[in-house]
């Protein structure tokens, strides 16, 4: 009896808070980007007196999803996995945004192309972007340079990629890799499928074994092969750090090239000051000219889950983000690319001023801007791609890794281990219908 | 008679209301088990049983599909069956851990100077957490940077990629078990100091060599503990898990997405739980299974003193 009155007593707020809303926030941040993400708070609190937002850092999409089933959901959290927003609102465990989105009125043109495609399930809005992250190709110039190459001219074709690979490739007198051209990890077989312009989905049917796949994995495994094949270079890329950190085996010039994001010059710059590398568009096949100038994109989605206690508030703050002042804001802690286009072109994120050091050895605190700056100019491509929107896009991105490695050690066939992928999501997707 | 018998009834009466007394009191004090027992052990388990008949995506209300989550799995080619196997493979480590096991506990049995040392030294990594020896073994195995591919090199011998290949990954994890081999040896190394001083002493006035005394007399008499390493063994292999979900999260290949952990990921990555209970309640018939044969078959093994045989 005494401990249920205990626990009633925990749930009311204290009284003198009246007037005021305290939003309760679950954010994937945690560390730096943590504190880059409070002060967005901060702001938001200094210019609305009356919501109080309370964070919660470093929440997994797992916890958020435990939340709403137990009927105890934040009024908005964010989605790591862009692709677990189709899952949550097939469910029917979002709320839609449509209407609030036109009486805010806004519109798609303003923002980045592909940022609200990724919020959108069977046409619907159930999220907002607040930033998101631009993979693109990463050359190490040193590395360039070492190989013979010009470390001004990046791979523009996936042909001069292999070419560029097979060059940077070494190997130590027992015949050991010992550097290779492109870190095999991070390109993931999405990627390499929407470099070959492959599809995911046709409709509602899953089209895993559409030709270009095919031939995209087909193109991915002739690269691992020019570096020594799919088993050398996973065995080889075992032996690699974290790409998160000072043992980013690209800065340390192990790897010639690297897909990833935006978030890398900063952390060049923090970790690797000595690593120069240029940034380029990911390498299109030549017998796909279209897919020239293509980057892959994944937006930080925020979403108000089905039962939240202050909708509205959570509405009014997802929209305060979209604000210039809001996107430069956290866009200048968090390092992402703004999902609001014409903060892709804003110099202040981008430019590099005039940095005149007061004593010798000071690091001019801004080099690294222009670099990210490319990030945000290619973010603005017309051929940039995110994975489609569906409810079983985990299982589907698995089941792609799993072919592809399955190919790559020799125990599948390309074409039927993709073709085996549709009737296991075919099936997982029909439940949905 | 019936004089005598009237006050007897109304002790027993009194007696019963007393006991009854006593055992409520004795359920009050146990409730706090009891009820968290009933809420968190026996409802999840008959809750599963129900949802493993159902297609329940946790988000939304299960579904009644009747027997299609078990007939799915069983006629799953790609992971299901090859999660079995590859479980049962790991089988292996269980003969190499015992004879090892015990093999070491007949070592450290002997009354050497500073044996305690050596006990000590061989148990030690058995009390290290999985997760820390996994972490800790990820960069022993590593194919570029490791410790036992250095060792192996030093010697001329190229070594394997380990867990970055298919062939070497689940050798790799026995060979890392086998490091915690100490937790088995604890309980051989008792048993076999209570194994009676008398009976060696008959063996050797028979002639019996110190290896028919180990066969003859040590393993018959500690036969029962290592019936009991043997069912502990055959469950948790069911059940491996956490070796490869710090380490290759079931890769490369799917070589290591054992029976645990492909359910995780049916439960927990793709939302499939009602696949996931069906997963679980089959690997509770499979292991009951398992364990009821080696029960069966330790009437011929197993030597219980005072067992009439």
């Amino acid at each position: 009896m005494i401990s249920a009155a205990a626990f009633v007593g925990c749930g009311s707020k204290p009284a003198s808070d009246a007037g005021v809303v305290h939003l309760k926030v679950w954010s994937m941040w945690s560390g730096d980007e943590e504190k880059g993400f409070e002060a967005v708070l901060a702001k938001y609190h200094e210019e609305h007196p009356n919501v109080v937002i309370d964070n919660l850092g470093a929440v997994t999409d797992e916890k958020s999803i435990r939340a709403i089933i137990a009927g105890a959901p934040p009024d908005i959290f964010t989605i790591i996995d862009p692709t677990s927003l189709s899952t949550l609102a097939a469910n029917n465990a979002l709320e839609p945004l449509d209407t609030r989105f036109a009486d805010a009125g806004f519109h798609d043109v303003d923002f980045t192309p592909g940022s609200l495609g990724q919020c959108r399930y069977k046409g619907k809005l159930f999220g907002m972007p607040y930033l998101l992250d631009c993979v693109t190709l990463m050359y190490n110039k040193d590395v360039f340079v070492q190989a013979g190459l010009d470390p001004n001219k990046p791979p523009r074709t996936f042909e001069e990629l292999e070419a560029d690979c097979r060059k940077i490739t070494k190997r130590d007198s027992d015949g050991k890799l010992t550097r290779i051209g492109i870190h095999p990890i991070d390109v993931s077989p999405a990627v390499i499928i929407s470099m070959f312009d492959g599809k995911f989905l046709d409709g509602d049917r899953v089209t895993a074994d559409y030709p270009n796949n095919i031939e995209a994995l087909n193109a991915y495994m002739r690269l691992m092969n020019d570096q020594g094949g799919y088993p050398a270079v996973q065995s080889f890329a075992s032996g690699f750090g974290a790409n998160t950190g000072q043992f980013n085996p690209f800065f340390h010039g192990d790897v010639g090239m690297l897909v990833s994001g935006e978030w890398n010059p900063y952390w060049a710059y923090k970790y690797s000051p000595n690593c120069h590398f240029g940034v380029a568009p990911l390498p299109y096949p030549t017998n796909h000219p279209d897919r020239a100038g293509s980057v892959w994109l994944a937006d930080n989605i925020f979403c108000i889950p089905r039962g939240a206690k202050h909708a509205r508030e959570a509405w009014e703050f997802l929209a305060w983000t979209q604000t210039p002042e809001a996107q430069q804001l956290f866009a200048s802690t968090l390092h992402n690319v703004p999902n609001i286009r014409v903060e892709l072109h804003d110099r202040k994120l981008t430019d590099d001023p005039p940095f005149v050091p007061k004593n010798p050895g000071d690091r001019d605190p801004n080099s690294w801007r222009p670099a990210y700056g490319q990030f945000l100019a290619l973010a603005d491509s017309p051929t940039a791609t995110y994975f489609p929107s569906m409810p079983v896009a985990n299982m589907y991105v698995n089941q792609l890794a799993t072919a592809f490695d399955g190919v790559g050690f020799g125990s599948k066939k390309p074409e039927q281990a993709l073709a085996a992928i549709n009737g296991r999501v075919q099936k997982e997707m029909d439940k949905y219908r | 008679m019936i004089a005598t018998n009237e006050p007897n009834a109304a002790a027993l009466s009194r007696m019963r209301r007393s006991e009854r007394r006593a055992m409520l009191m004795g359920l009050l004090f146990v409730s706090p088990w009891l009820i968290g027992f009933l809420i968190f052990t026996l409802y999840p388990v008959f809750a599963s049983a129900y949802l493993s008949f159902t297609d329940y995506r946790v988000l939304a209300p299960p579904k009644w599909v009747g027997f299609s989550n078990y007939t799915d799995l069983i006629g799953d080619h790609d992971y299901f069956l090859p999660s079995l196997f590859d479980t049962i493979f790991m089988f292996l480590e269980l003969p190499i851990a015992l004879t090892i096991g015990l093999a070491l506990a007949l070592l450290l049995d002997q009354k050497l100077r500073g044996i305690a040392f050596y006990r000590t030294l061989f148990y030690l990594p058995s009390i290290v957490p999985v997760v820390s020896s996994a972490v800790l073994w990820m960069w022993v195995l590593n194919p570029e940077h490791g410790l036992m591919n250095a060792a192996l090199h030093s010697l001329h011998i190229p070594g394997p990629a380990w867990l970055a290949s298919p062939a070497w990954s689940k050798p790799a994890m026995i060979m890392m078990d086998l490091w915690g081999v100490g937790g088995g040896m604890v309980i051989y190394l008792a048993a076999l100091q209570g194994v009676p001083t008398p009976l060696y002493e008959a063996a050797a006035l028979d002639g019996a060599n110190g290896w028919q005394k180990i066969w003859h007399v040590t393993i018959p008499q500690i036969s029962p503990v290592i019936f009991f390493n043997m069912i502990m063994g055959v469950i948790g292999t069911f059940q491996y898990f956490t070796q490869t979900f710090i380490m290759t999260n079931g890769g490369p290949d799917n070589s290591t997405l054992f029976y645990a952990m492909y359910l995780y990921q049916n439960a927990f990555q793709y939302f499939r739980m009602g696949t996931a209970c069906a997963m679980a309640w089959m690997l509770f018939i499979i292991t009951l299974i398992a364990t009821l044969v080696v029960f069966k078959s330790s009437a011929r093994w197993v030597y219980y003193e005072g067992e009439a045989r």
